[in-house]
């Protein structure tokens, strides 16, 4: 009897210190964002919003969760490779972040052979609606969704209304999408468009004295681009020189990055576009407190300006970290059909990834950017809310 | 019509001068060290965040144009002390890839420093508008561009062509033996021409800074561009690289206007057709002069 009773309770602490092992096992999540090349700023954004969310979430399963941050450079084979690292070397159980359409798309390719549920949180094409069940796209607006908010803005914005607009975009998979978008529903809402075909810049573009010629020479006294966020200071810039901006009014497919912003100075105001957030929020009717309470809590932490980059990650990590805990496991199978319908009130209040096409739908807003008033954050340019979009308004329609 | 032909000729005039200064700073080097240098983009990336912290540290544009090329030349002495002289008596290739590890050491150091963020060198107010040109108008800031290009070439002319030490340059580039038996120290001379051509190309970065804005790796395309000017200009041909370096400066900034996707095609294509006709390029090889 002594002897069953040593044996057990040698069993029992064998146990015992077994557990904790177990428990401390972290749930691995890898993060792949562009830390280098020209949109750095904004792939810092990113990780800085998934890492405010895993600190807020703190356990998944009752396990840590430990973030692995790979930069994919904005190049699809690179994206590639380091996801296929953090799955099959660091045993990461699901992939977040990708900046850029092209890295997505190419990323998306590889998904059935990698075998674990992508989120994206700043891919915007409008490809990525149902395109494989282990693909989802959380926190960003879709191409087709802030083509709505621009196209609706301008009509609602009589300086807006009665401009011509000369299309400009980034030559890539998303700038080609944003600009068909743009062009086909300002199109069928009256709204003019002097280069249907439009203009497509390489990524490289750092001179774009060329492109502001071929906007005075088209007579065109609006201005519709799509370019990576980093870039839309620095084209402002440039624009601004020439004195295009004397005539022109800008409007953007995609909100400029809060670094790139401040340190363009003045060159930075009057840009006007539809996007996921804007730390402005905190003072719009319906969603202060929780904006308040994000942007405060982003400032602390990373000492940055609380921007729509690190807002839509965080929203995309809290969608993915309460699917792993709805699936209440790591199977790759079962946390995918939990992304599905999972629905997050975050700082733009209440989002839901559509279980139909595994895209987000959320609430909107309209900014346009303008010195800054006193704030907390330090900011001197800020996006200035003028309007929000229910996400209904934005659509498409999400069918189950 | 009148403003859209005087903006696509000082654009390119603008874009050509850039190329002009980054060709000849490394012809320069080429004709005298034979050192095909790999890390002159990154060099000119390192002027303009020099000139960018002059600015930002409250001094005026004009100074940071004076000190940045400076500073950059000082590094290219040191450059060439440490790294280049052990390597003088063996192959190019050891040149070639001391330099491609130097510019990814430089383009560390700049993220170190100053960051991965694109930085903005703020211009003098007066700088900030548009002139008018007629009907046209055009920015002061690209005039002043203009203008200071066409200065460090004049400055060049007058160095090569009327200097001792420019004299012994030319002559270094062709026949050094012949210059070290006159009596003129080659070494010196060779030293000389490096710490020039790394000046000039953080002169360029400095000019450019404000136009292109500064990152980290704002010098890999322009190394690039650097080199078909060289290539088509003819490999340590100033002359040759002026030229390339206007021709390319119009050829790109017209397709950019025509036909944008195809830019950078016609580029590379004017340059393979040209070496098919002329293989040493326009002026041919080593015509330091």
């Amino acid at each position: 009897m002594k002897r069953i009773l040593i044996i057990a309770a040698s069993v029992l602490l064998a146990l015992a210190l077994a557990i904790p092992a177990v428990a401390a096992d972290p749930v691995k999540i890898g993060v792949l964002v562009p830390l280098t090349g020209i949109v750095a700023n904004g792939g810092k954004e990113m990780a800085n919003g998934i890492d405010m969310a895993a600190k807020d979430k703190k356990t998944l399963l009752g396990r840590p969760i430990k973030l692995i941050v790979e930069d994919t450079r904005v190049k699809p084979a690179v994206a590639v490779s380091k996801a296929e690292k953090l799955v099959y070397q660091d045993k990461s159980v699901a992939l977040i972040g990708v900046f850029s359409s092209g890295v997505g798309l190419a990323l998306a390719k590889n998904i059935d052979k990698l075998n674990v549920p992508f989120v994206s949180t700043h891919v915007m094409t409008t490809k990525f609606y149902g395109l494989n069940p282990l693909v989802f796209r959380s926190g960003q607006l879709a191409n087709d969704q802030t083509a709505v908010g621009n196209v609706e803005g301008i009509l609602a914005t009589p300086d807006l209304k009665k401009r011509k607009y000369y299309v400009l975009v980034h030559d890539y998979s998303w700038g080609h999408d944003a600009a068909k978008r743009f062009i086909a529903l300002a199109k069928a809402k009256g709204v003019k468009v002097v280069n249907p075909d439009f203009d497509r810049a390489p990524i490289k573009t750092k001179n774009w004295s060329t492109y502001i010629s071929k906007i005075k020479a088209s007579g065109a006294d609006g201005i519709y681009i799509a370019l990576i966020t980093d870039v839309i200071p620095r084209f402002m810039k440039q624009a601004n020189e020439f004195g295009l901006m004397k005539t022109c009014r800008l409007v953007s497919g995609a909100a400029p990055g809060a670094v790139d912003l401040e340190n363009a100075g003045t060159a930075g105001v009057g840009i006007f576009g539809a996007s996921d957030y804007a730390w402005d929020l905190e003072n719009f009717p319906g969603y202060q407190a929780k904006a308040k309470d994000w942007n405060t809590r982003y400032y602390k932490m990373y000492k940055a300006i609380p921007c729509d980059a690190a807002a839509h990650s965080y929203v995309g990590a809290m969608n993915l970290f309460k699917a792993i805990e709805k699936a209440g496991s790591t199977d790759p199978q079962k946390i995918a059909a939990a992304i599905r319908g999972i629905s997050y009130d975050g700082p733009y209040g209440k989002v839901y990834i559509c279980p139909g096409d595994n895209c987000m739908r959320n609430d909107a807003v309209l900014t346009e950017t303008v010195k800054a008033p006193k704030n907390p954050y330090g900011a001197t340019i800020y996006m200035k809310v003028l309007k929000v979009f229910p996400a209904k308004e934005l659509g498409p329609p999400c069918k189950n | 019509m009148f403003a859209i032909t005087v903006d696509i000729i000082l654009n390119s005039l603008v874009l050509g001068g850039i190329f002009v200064i980054m060709g000849v700073g490394l012809n320069i080097i080429y004709g005298l060290n034979r050192v095909m240098n790999l890390a002159h983009g990154a060099l000119y990336a390192l002027g303009a965040y020099f000139g960018f912290s002059v600015v930002a540290v409250g001094g005026n544009y004009f100074l940071a144009l004076l000190i940045a090329p400076i500073i950059v030349g000082i590094l290219g002495l040191v450059i060439e002390r440490v790294l280049i002289t052990p390597m003088r008596k063996r192959s190019m290739i050891y040149t070639l890839i001391l330099t491609y590890g130097l510019m990814f050491v430089i383009d560390g150091l700049i993220k170190f420093f100053w960051g991965v963020e694109t930085r903005f060198i703020h211009l003098p107010e007066f700088m900030q508008g548009t002139v008018s040109l007629g009907s046209a108008s055009y920015p002061v800031f690209r005039l002043v561009i203009l203008i200071g290009i066409a200065a460090v070439v004049a400055a060049l002319m007058l160095l090569l062509g009327r200097t001792r030490l420019g004299i012994n340059m030319r002559a270094a580039s062709e026949i050094p033996e012949m210059v070290s038996a006159c009596g003129v120290n080659v070494r010196g001379v060779q030293i000389s021409g490096f710490v020039l051509g790394c000046m000039l190309a953080g002169t360029a970065g400095v000019l450019a800074g404000p136009l292109f804005t500064v990152f980290p790796i704002m010098g890999h395309d322009m190394l690039i561009s650097s080199f078909v000017v060289v290539v088509i200009g003819g490999l340590g041909s100033l002359r040759g690289a002026v030229i390339a370096a206007l021709m390319i400066g119009f050829v790109q900034t017209l397709a950019e206007f025509f036909i944008t996707e195809m830019a950078m095609v016609i580029v590379y294509m004017l340059m393979a057709l040209i070496l098919v006709i002329k293989p040493l390029g326009i002026l041919g090889e080593g015509k330091f002069e």
